[in-house]
C-alpha cells in the first residue's frame, strides 16, 4: 500500500474516534441532585435558547417574563408552567423530551449559588 | 476529576464572558470560520491565484500558517462542547448535518495536515483537502452559528 494513502487512513480513523467520542458523550452530566427532572441539562440550554430566552433572557435574567435564576423554582413548578402556561405564557411551548430536557437547565438557572 | 466537575467548570468559565455555552460556542465557531476564509485566500495567493492581492512571498505563507492554527484553537472548545457533551444527533435536518459533518471534520482536518507534509502527492491534493475543510467549517458553521445568529440571538 501505498504512502498516498496515509491521509485517508488516518483521517478515517479519527473520524471513527471521534464518532466514538459522540456516541460516549462523556462529559455529559446526569441531572443535577435533588431534581425530580432526568433530562439532557445541555440540550436542555439549546431548547431555553431557542424558546424561552426571548423572555426570560438568555441567562435567566427576566425581560418580557419573570426571572428564572436563582429564583428557587423546583421541576415540578417549571414543568408546570411549561405545561399549563402562565400569564401570557402560552401553555405546551415545548413537550416531549424537549420539555424534559428544558426543565432540567431551568432548575440549574434556578438554583441559588453556593 | 469527576466527569460532572469537567462539564460544570467549562461551564463557569465560559460563562464568565459569554451569556450561555451555546452563546460561546456560535462566536468561537464564527472567529474559525473567518481564520478559514483568511485560509482560503492566502492558499489562493500562494498557488497564484487572486493576482489582483500583493505578493508578499513568506508574509502570506507566515499569515496562512497562524490563521491555520488559530482556527483550530477555536474549533478545539467547540469541538468539547459538541463531541464528548452533546454527542451525535438526528433529530432534524439541520442537527443531523451538523452531526455527521463534525464527525467527519477532524477526520478531514488531520488527512489535510498529512497531505501537506508529503510532497510525493499529486499537486492537486492539497487545495482540494483545503477547500474541502473550509466547505465543511462553512457549513457547519451555517448549520448552528448562522442559525443561532438569526433565530435564537445575535449577542454574546
Amino acid at each position: 500500500m501505498g504512502r498516498g494513502w496515509r491521509p485517508i487512513l488516518v483521517g478515517g480513523a479519527v473520524v471513527a474516534g471521534t464518532f466514538a467520542l459522540a456516541q460516549a458523550e462523556i462529559f455529559a452530566p446526569s441531572a443535577p441532585a435533588g431534581a425530580a427532572a432526568t433530562g439532557d441539562i445541555y440540550r436542555g440550554e439549546t431548547v431555553y435558547q431557542r424558546d424561552c430566552a426571548g423572555c426570560h433572557g438568555a441567562g435567566g435574567e427576566g425581560g418580557v417574563g419573570p426571572p428564572l435564576f436563582e429564583t428557587g423554582l423546583d421541576a415540578a413548578e417549571v414543568a408546570a408552567a411549561v405545561q399549563q402556561g402562565r400569564g401570557v405564557m402560552p401553555a405546551g411551548i415545548v413537550s416531549g423530551q424537549e420539555q424534559v430536557d428544558v426543565v432540567t437547565y431551568v432548575v440549574s438557572l434556578s438554583s441559588p449559588s453556593e | 476529576m469527576l466527569i460532572a466537575d469537567i462539564s460544570e467548570t467549562y461551564t463557569d468559565l465560559v460563562t464568565m464572558i459569554f451569556s450561555s455555552t451555546i452563546a460561546a460556542k456560535a462566536w468561537f465557531a464564527t472567529a474559525a470560520v473567518v481564520l478559514a476564509l483568511v485560509q482560503v485566500t492566502t492558499a489562493a495567493r500562494i498557488y497564484g491565484r487572486l493576482s489582483f492581492l500583493p505578493e508578499r512571498g513568506a508574509a502570506t505563507a507566515c499569515v496562512h500558517r497562524w490563521s491555520g492554527r488559530l482556527a483550530f484553537l477555536f474549533t478545539l472548545p467547540v469541538f468539547f462542547h459538541c463531541v464528548t457533551i452533546l454527542g451525535f444527533q438526528t433529530p432534524d435536518t439541520r442537527v443531523a448535518i451538523h452531526s455527521l459533518l463534525g464527525t467527519f471534520f477532524y477526520g478531514v482536518f488531520a488527512a489535510k495536515v498529512l497531505i501537506v507534509r508529503d510532497h510525493s502527492l499529486p499537486r492537486w491534493a492539497l487545495p482540494t483537502a483545503g477547500l474541502t475543510l473550509a466547505s465543511m467549517l462553512v457549513v457547519l458553521w451555517v448549520t448552528s452559528s448562522l442559525w443561532y445568529f438569526t433565530t435564537v440571538r445575535f449577542g454574546f
